[in-house]
């Protein structure tokens, strides 16, 4: 047993992908025990996840629907969960927590609907002008954050968490006195024109969303890998993120990179925004903050908070997420089982550290061991 | 005024108790996001322990609702060593072990809500009817002019948290645990060499922020939600958090900042009304008590200090 673990997971080149994988493994083992102990069929259960994220066909489909189109729902649901994350990622990389991503979310996509969202421009413009508003609103935010600690040492997650607050009721109170929608109690809906997401296009028999943002979110995931490990800004940033003083002390300036690497999260957040509220979805719900910026803190530190780590991080969570109201439907089991199972990945993710202490023991262990047995061979 | 007062009150001794509780924990050094978790799945536990004993209609009984707080108790407490177990045990990073808390405590206490109901009251809902807490008033005290509203509609909880609150004060200023407690907080190989286990004194700093935790999420489900439900997972935790780092993580002026929110919350309420103006406007004042908490931090961060090994993983042969 202790031979077969070590051999899978005691490799020091492989290590960084194989315990992740251990772990998501470990984690999908108990969250069968789970269904099987609500006497469900867990493998049954497991399909209907992939299933309802498009990514295995389903038995039967009504008409339009196909499993391009579950796929392409996915992606929509991916897109800013990407963002979000990303944008928790840079800021850690910085040894800064932004809690905030939500709020900052909900600042981008408030103000990029009540500009573009309400106005009567082309799609042409309309589109990118939402993506540059989101952007700007976000990195404001986030470089207020970084200017509240950089000049008077405010601690981030303080901030962060006030001004989600703030962010939360002063939408709300606008949307409330101006742009509600009496019926549904939420804010109007924006234009067709500059939704990021292009509604039930007909894709030779098939209606599909298409999120056009994923491709820019995969984009930017490379680039904040290039940005991060190939220019001196990103040596800086995490110069500051791992030790401060040792930064200080090697001339970096401190307070500037603090403030550089909130604005990136914070702008990483506005697109994160855009694409939620007027991508994913096309109205603000007023005085709710939504979920997306607080799993992203969780899908990120799943990613190790490496970019490229959070492609594959926001890939996995968003499809149990988005599986589960299928799983529900087929199956019926609770969509918080979902949820359940997401917490158990990121449990089991989180012993990563200790699981790789534990290989290495039992190998120096198996070490000795042939040692010992060798030398008493040599002795006969 | 009065009603500033009251109102305010209420709202900031929960508050209050559960940032104790993160002062625990992360004056022994570990990181504890999961207060809105432990919170929440403390409530839970409060709460299913009043529907299985009274039914789902609510009850007036005084003995329930001190054994509410007791099993909000238990069950924050017992649901921390999840915590405790990840940070300790297996050197879980801690900001990952808060936010998993987090995330499992709101489906598992979601999904468990919806079972219990169909599989005990054979009915479909996702929350548990509590009511609100019976409040009173203390006679003689109560006429004093202005002060005298702090005794006037008391909820009884607001007494336990207090008594509760000064033990924790006591215990953590002034007894030989505390010290320890704090010292882990700053430089743990320290304390081992002194022959203590920081394991264990942090495990059982967890343990507490858990069990205050449990009172806090009780409080609210018996007071501003009159049930529990998802709707307890609405930030009060997180609240806590930054209530904790603005007092600089110590008990007295963690207190100074509850009730600050506490007491800016009720009076734009009460401002609202006063003006009679639409509720939507009750919306632009509620933004007051952060925006003050923001400029108030911008004169007193220059002091605040986390403690030293602040989520640092313990590690015996670091130097």
């Amino acid at each position: 047993m202790k031979k077969i673990c070590v051999k899978l997971l005691g490799n020091d080149r492989t290590q960084f992908i194989a315990i992740p994988i251990f772990s998501i493994l470990l984690s999908l083992i108990v969250g069968m025990i789970i269904i099987a102990g609500l006497g469900k069929y867990p493998l049954t259960a497991y399909m209907n996840l992939l299933q309802g994220s498009g990514l295995m066909p389903k038995p039967a489909y009504s008409a339009y629907q196909g499993m391009l189109t579950d796929f392409m729902s996915f992606l929509n649901m991916l897109t800013p969960m990407m963002f979000a994350a990303l944008s928790v990622a840079v800021a850690q990389k910085a040894g800064l927590f932004n809690i905030g991503v939500s709020g900052q979310m909900l600042a981008a996509g408030f103000v990029a609907t009540v500009t573009v969202g309400y106005s009567e421009m082309t799609a042409v413009i309309a589109k990118p002008l939402v993506i540059l508003i989101g952007i700007v609103v976000g990195m404001l935010v986030g470089a207020l954050v970084g200017f509240l600690k950089y000049r008077f040492n405010i601690n981030e997650v303080v901030s962060t968490i006030m001004i989600n607050y703030i962010v939360q009721y002063l939408t709300s109170f606008f949307i409330n006195t101006r742009y509600i929608d009496e019926i549904s109690r939420q804010s109007r809906a924006v234009s067709r024109a500059s939704r990021l997401t292009l509604m039930q296009v007909t894709v030779g028999e098939l209606k599909v969303d298409i999120p056009l943002c994923i491709i820019l979110a995969v984009i930017i995931a490379v680039l904040m890998k290039f940005l991060l490990d190939r220019t001196s800004l990103g040596f800086e940033i995490k110069a500051v993120g791992s030790n401060r003083n040792a930064a200080r002390y090697a001339g970096i300036s401190v307070g500037k990179t603090m403030v550089v690497s909130m604005m990136i999260s914070g702008a990483l957040a506005g697109l994160a925004g855009v694409t939620y509220y007027m991508g994913y979805l096309e109205s603000i719900q007023p005085k709710v903050l939504t979920d997306t910026g607080f799993d992203a803190i969780a899908v990120a530190l799943l990613g190790n908070n490496n970019p490229i780590g959070v492609i594959f991080s926001s890939f996995l969570i968003t499809g149990v997420t988005k599986g589960s109201s299928y799983m529900s439907a087929a199956s019926g089991i609770e969509t918080e089982i979902a949820s359940v199972i997401t917490g158990l990945i990121l449990l089991f993710s989180a012993c990563s550290a200790f699981i790789r202490y534990e290989v290495k023991k039992w190998k120096t262990e198996l070490e000795e061991a042939e040692r010992r047995n060798a030398d008493v061979k040599n002795n006969h | 005024m009065s009603r500033i007062i009251i109102d305010g009150l209420s709202f900031a001794l929960p508050l209050f108790i559960m940032a104790i509780g993160g002062i625990y924990s992360e004056r022994s050094g570990v990181t504890n996001l999961a207060i809105e978790g432990l919170q929440g799945f403390g409530a839970f536990v409060g709460a299913l322990f009043v529907v299985l004993t009274s039914g789902t209609q609510g009850t007036d009984s005084q003995v329930i609702f001190y054994f509410a707080f007791l099993f909000a108790m238990i069950g924050g407490m017992v649901y921390s060593l999840l915590h405790a177990l990840l940070c300790v045990k297996f050197k879980a990073n801690q900001v990952i072990s808060g936010v998993v808390i987090n995330i499992l405590a709101m489906a598992l206490t979601a999904f468990l809500t919806k079972q219990v109901n169909k599989s005990v009251f054979n009915q479909p809902s996702d929350k548990f009817q509590l009511g609100v807490s019976s409040r009173f008033t203390v006679p003689v005290l109560s006429d004093i002019p202005v002060v005298g509203a702090v005794f006037t509609n008391v909820y009884p909880f607001e007494v336990i948290i207090i008594v509760v609150a000064v033990i924790a004060w006591f215990v953590l200023y002034r007894s030989r645990y505390g010290l320890h407690l704090r010292a882990c907080g700053d430089n743990p190989h320290a304390v081992d060499a002194a022959g203590r286990n920081v394991g264990k004194i942090r495990t059982v700093a967890i343990m507490v922020s858990g069990a205050l935790s449990g009172i806090g999420g009780m409080c609210f489900a018996y007071s501003i939600s009159a049930q529990f439900s998802e709707s307890i997972y609405v930030g009060y935790g997180y609240l806590a958090i930054a209530a904790m780092i603005f007092g600089n993580w110590k008990i007295l002026p963690t207190l100074g900042a509850c009730l600050l929110f506490g007491f800016a919350r009720s009076a734009g309420y009460q401002i609202v009304q006063v003006l009679e103006k639409p509720s939507s406007y009750s919306d632009l004042v509620m933004t007051l008590p952060y925006i003050l908490t923001l400029l108030l931090l911008i004169f007193f961060s220059k002091y605040n200090r986390a403690p030293k090994a602040l989520g640092e993983i313990y590690d015996k042969g670091k130097r």
